[in-house]
């Protein structure tokens, strides 16, 4: 039974992912409105329900791919799908995260859930978006979103601070993006597809080279790329750690799908102009990130650095725009996602039983702590590229895809730039494994004994240890995700890449249709 | 097969790492890599230069990433020298180490991963063990290291990091201005690279291994590495960490570019002289006995780097030769100097003296320490001069100079040795504080064991020398012919 019968011409088959998780969230706020306190406990369970019905949905979309929906407003071809999947497998781990903190931090439970879930939808409207307005609507859902969780302890004056400056920062750049969108508007003679612009674009001139500008600052506050990337430490810092996680990896991830369908679809005829403004982006991101990192002391702070800096690693696929850039830029993102969340539970974990992320505050904590210890160091390390784990083959890729593409000024500062960051990652897990207990620091002299069993804590655990044993794992078997991430560039018209399988499995399937009619013929004719 | 020796002790390590086992177990796991590796000699075949045992399966076609191993003769002998150190690594720890399941873990972590690198025939994957030896020898060196062990480690990080960018550049360079596009050693064809792209492979080759071997401008991590780390831990690093560099260079300089190789010889004849020199020259300023082995460490690289640039058959074996037997002594030299400073407590060479004494001293030890200092100095009936004659002898048609160089080199590491001997061995031993505990004999099972090896192959050389002849004989050819066609071209151009 499809709900969605009478509005068939609409294709709106295409946005069910995004309805399970509206539903979830309407019902989230009503039980929560309804139940008050007495229900506080089963608030994450509904979401991770509703997430979780949301992945299912996205895998059930794989099989029937729906590159035109809404009028041509929405898009849920492959590369779609996979980024709404990396958006809601963020947002699933970030209230696995989020619980204990919500109960331990005292502030009120329902709302953020939906806040969370109504940046899901947000982000996951945004991978698909193919029109100007509705890029600009999610934008904003995920942004507005973004500002209301990073304040969301609210008597903390740091998370306040965060989220006023987060704002401002926010507010401005989206409306440096909205006038790049209404200079395309004007220049398409009033079209809002992208497609549509895209065909306008071609003789666009001075006006054209403004608006692609305009366009990537917007896009690139969200990727968090140098010089746009100020908010990130400063947010980072002061939001809630489970918030920080979710801006990291789902924030992120819809930005680089904005990023993707944008430039490829609207400016196809400028590819050269905005491949050498972003390869400059990149090289700066990744300098600048992994270079301030070194001198962090705080943990989230240094991870902040650190992300901006991975950005630039991501930014290469970007920039070469190839098919195997594009597939190793989706790959590096759902490697990032494990990891980067995977070291987020540890930070959350942490905090939530010593109350700091001062990275000096680790010293020694192998002992207290072996499970918390190992994620930890596992996560940070695969983010550093070391082998076997999963950031390993993640820059693999996209160094070979660099360098065959002919990249190789990005990929040697990416070489370095991710030497550099070895060394901080590695003063990380130095502080934990190596100091000797004498060593140790006073949060870690004073580590409680980790009850598993209060609220919120399974949730903790369950996600350390998925996380854990996807980065160890995802890079061994990268394979079937290799191949996925490839699939979905190829697949996804937009793009522009066709399969070479494709038209030939079509061909020979009508000629096998065509003989089977003919072989009936025949030996009805004998 | 060669599956089972990267397996098996990385298995293991993680046995460990779950807080299973113990020394024993990993004593175990250390040996039965040894084990395999001794049964493989049986079954090698003497004829063939290429690659044996192969096994390949697909791992990431998509980037050329195959898991394929094979051995050829090196090969076979670094696998084997890399079990027998992890073995006697093993063994030389102190029973009451800190946090001994992390340690062993680590060691057998490391050992695994480089008989992967020594085994693997494909680019990536040579790249992804040689990466994989970072972190358990950071951490090796980080925790369990005395004094500067902080700033040692990650000196030793970050110059091994660094390697990695070259290396892993000019294998992608390889694969992707190569036709077809692959990683696998076996189908790459250098031949239809031009010179320049060549030359500029081979740099980055050189620069990568350089800095792991190490050769002499990229060095410096070294004296701190060897120096601040545990003697097990620095025997590993010695005997088979530093084989990586060499064998790097071999595999992936000599035999992948040796039209460049030819090319560069010169230049390479006269760096591996200076190497030794300068090896040899800074050892004798040291004061302590560590760094000194340290710096003859480097010296020994330069007769490596001079073999391999005459490229002739008699110093190509000499080359593996002397991989074997560096690795050996100085494993030997580790193991004795650890020793004496777990005993008598210092390493430095203005306070011990007269270590020989039969009754107070401690004469073993010492005598096993002569013995290692003349196999490292080069005087016959030792694997040393084996290994050191035969690139002298091989070296010395095509660069006669760096050859006598190489020879002066020679004469001055006996110097420093019996510096060492004699601030070490000889003289009286001081009244006050000469008490020194015993050597219990499992201490001295190690020691005795590579000094055996030492004098036997010193003694018997066609046991090691044959393994890797037939490599030795077909790599010349190559680089011979790689030259007369560099000739013949030249002259086409004068003409």
């Amino acid at each position: 039974m499809d709900i969605f019968a009478p509005t068939a011409s609409l294709h709106a088959g295409a946005i069910w992912p995004e309805v399970v998780v509206t539903l979830t969230l309407l019902l989230v706020l009503v039980v929560d409105l309804v139940g008050g306190s007495s229900v506080r406990k089963s608030l994450p369970v509904l979401s991770i329900l509703g997430l979780v019905g949301a992945l299912v949905t996205l895998v059930l979309q794989w099989q029937q791919p729906q590159p035109e929906s809404f009028l041509g407003s929405f898009a849920a071809d492959p590369v779609s799908i996979l980024f709404r999947g990396l958006v809601v497998g963020t947002a699933l781990l970030t209230v696995m995260m989020a619980e204990r903190y919500i109960v331990q931090s005292g502030t009120a439970t329902g709302e953020f859930y939906v806040l969370l879930l109504t940046a899901t939808v947000g982000g996951m409207f945004l991978s698909g978006a193919t029109d100007l307005i509705m890029v600009f609507v999610a934008l904003e859902t995920l942004g507005i979103a973004s500002y209301l969780m990073a304040g969301y302890t609210k008597k903390d004056p740091r998370s306040s601070e965060a989220a006023l400056k987060y704002l401002l920062i926010g507010a401005s750049s989206t409306a440096i993006f909205l006038y790049g969108m209404s200079l395309l508007y004007g220049l398409s003679g009033g079209q809002t597809h992208l497609e549509a612009i895209a065909l306008h674009m071609g003789d666009a001139g001075l006006v054209g080279i403004i608006a692609l500008v305009l366009c990537i600052g917007g896009i690139g506050f969200k990727l968090a790329a140098v010089p746009f990337h100020q908010w990130t430490p400063d947010v980072y810092e002061g939001s809630p750690t489970p918030v920080v996680a979710f801006l990291s990896v789902g924030s992120k991830a819809a930005g680089f799908a904005l990023a993707v369908r944008f430039l490829a679809t609207v400016f196809p005829a400028m590819t050269e102009e905005w491949q050498a403004v972003l390869s400059v982006l990149a090289i700066l991101t990744m300098v600048l990130g992994n270079v301030v990192a070194i001198t962090q002391t705080r943990l989230k702070r240094l991870l902040a650095y650190s992300s901006i800096g991975q950005a630039g690693f991501v930014l290469i696929g970007l920039v070469v725009g190839t098919e195997a850039g594009y597939a190793s830029l989706i790959f590096y993102l759902l490697v990032y996602l494990v990891m980067n969340l995977g070291a987020f539970l540890c930070i959350t974990l942490f905090s939530l039983k010593t109350g700091t992320d001062e990275i000096n505050e680790y010293s020694g904590l192998y002992q207290k702590d072996p499970f918390l210890t190992l994620c930890l160091s596992i996560c940070l390390l695969s983010l550093g590229g070391l082998p076997p784990l999963a950031g390993f083959f993640g820059k693999l890729y996209l160094f070979w895809a660099g360098w065959q593409a002919g990249a190789y000024t990005l990929v040697l500062v990416g070489l370095v730039t991710s030497v550099i960051s070895i060394y901080y990652y590695v003063r990380v897990v130095k502080t934990i494994v190596v100091k000797e207990p004498q060593e140790m620091s006073v949060s870690v002299q004073n580590y409680p004994e980790t009850n598993w069993q209060e609220e919120g804590m399974q949730a903790l655990r369950v996600g350390m240890v998925f996380t854990l044993v996807a980065t160890i794992f995802a890079g061994i078997l990268s394979n079937p995700l290799f191949t996925l991430s490839t699939q979905a560039v190829e697949q996804s018209p937009f793009l522009g890449f066709p399969t070479a399988q494709a038209p030939t499995s079509e061909s020979t399937r009508l000629q096998a249709r065509v003989d089977g009619a003919l072989g009936a013929f025949t030996t009805a004719d004998g | 097969m060669l599956s089972v020796l990267i397996a098996l002790p990385i298995l293991g390590s993680l046995l460990l790492f779950l807080g299973l086992g113990g020394r024993k177990l990993a004593v175990v796991l250390s040996g039965i890599p040894l084990a395999i590796s001794l049964l493989l000699f049986r079954g090698f075949d003497l004829q063939t230069a290429g690659m044996q045992w192969l096994e390949r399966w697909d791992w990431i076609p998509q980037v050329g990433l195959n898991y394929s191993l094979g051995l050829d003769g090196l090969s076979l002998l670094m696998v084997a020298l890399n079990g027998l150190i992890t073995l006697i690594a093993v063994l030389t720890t102190e029973p009451d180490v800190k946090r001994p399941n992390l340690f062993y873990g680590l060691i057998l972590l490391m050992s695994g991963a480089v008989n992967g690198a020594f085994a693997a025939q494909n680019l990536i994957l040579f790249f992804l063990f040689y990466e994989l030896v970072l972190i358990p020898i950071y951490l090796l060196i980080s925790i369990w290291g005395s004094g500067k062990r902080d700033y040692a480690a990650i000196k030793f990080l970050i110059y091994t990091a660094v390697s990695a960018i070259f290396l892993l550049g000019a294998f992608l360079a390889i694969y992707w201005i190569g036709d077809p596009h692959s990683f696998e050693l076996a189908e790459i064809r250098i031949a239809d690279f031009s010179p320049a792209v060549q030359t500029l492979l081979l740099l980055a080759v050189i620069v990568a291994f350089g800095i792991k071997m190490p050769l002499i401008p990229f060095h410096t991590w070294l004296p701190d590495a060897y120096g601040e780390s545990s003697p097990p831990v620095a025997m590993l690093l010695g005997g088979a960490l530093s084989k990586l560099g060499t064998y790097g260079l071999f595999r992936f300089g000599l035999q992948l570019l040796p039209q460049a190789w030819a090319d560069l010889g010169g230049i390479l004849a006269w760096w591996g002289a200076i190497a030794v020199l300068a090896g040899a020259l800074a050892a004798i300023a040291q004061k302590d006995i560590k760094r000194m082995v340290a710096y003859s460490s480097i010296g020994h690289m330069g007769y490596i780097l001079l073999g391999m640039a005459a490229a002739t058959p008699i110093s190509l074996t000499g080359v593996m030769v002397q991989m074997v037997s560096h690795g050996l002594i100085l494993a030997l030299l580790f193991d004795l100097v650890g020793l004496v400073e777990r005993k008598v407590g210092t390493r430095d060479l203005d306070v011990l003296n007269g270590l020989l004494n039969p009754i107070r001293g401690l004469p073993g030890i010492s005598a096993l320490l002569i013995l290692g200092g003349m196999a490292s100095a080069g005087i016959p009936g030792l694997v040393g001069f084996v290994a050191e004659f035969l690139i002298f002898q091989g070296s010395y048609s095509d660069f006669p100079l760096p050859t006598l160089i190489g020879i002066l080199g020679t004469g001055l590491t006996a110097v420093y040795f019996v510096i060492l001997l004699n601030r070490t061995c000889f003289g009286k031993l001081d009244n006050r504080t000469a008490y020194y505990p015993r050597v219990e004999n499992w201490e001295r099972i190690p020691g005795v064991t590579l000094a055996a090896l030492i004098l036997w192959f010193g003694i018997q050389p066609m046991n090691l020398v044959k393994w890797p002849q037939p490599l030795a004989f077909t790599l010349s050819t190559q680089v011979a012919q790689a030259q007369t066609i560099m000739l013949a071209e030249a002259t086409d151009l004068a003409e």
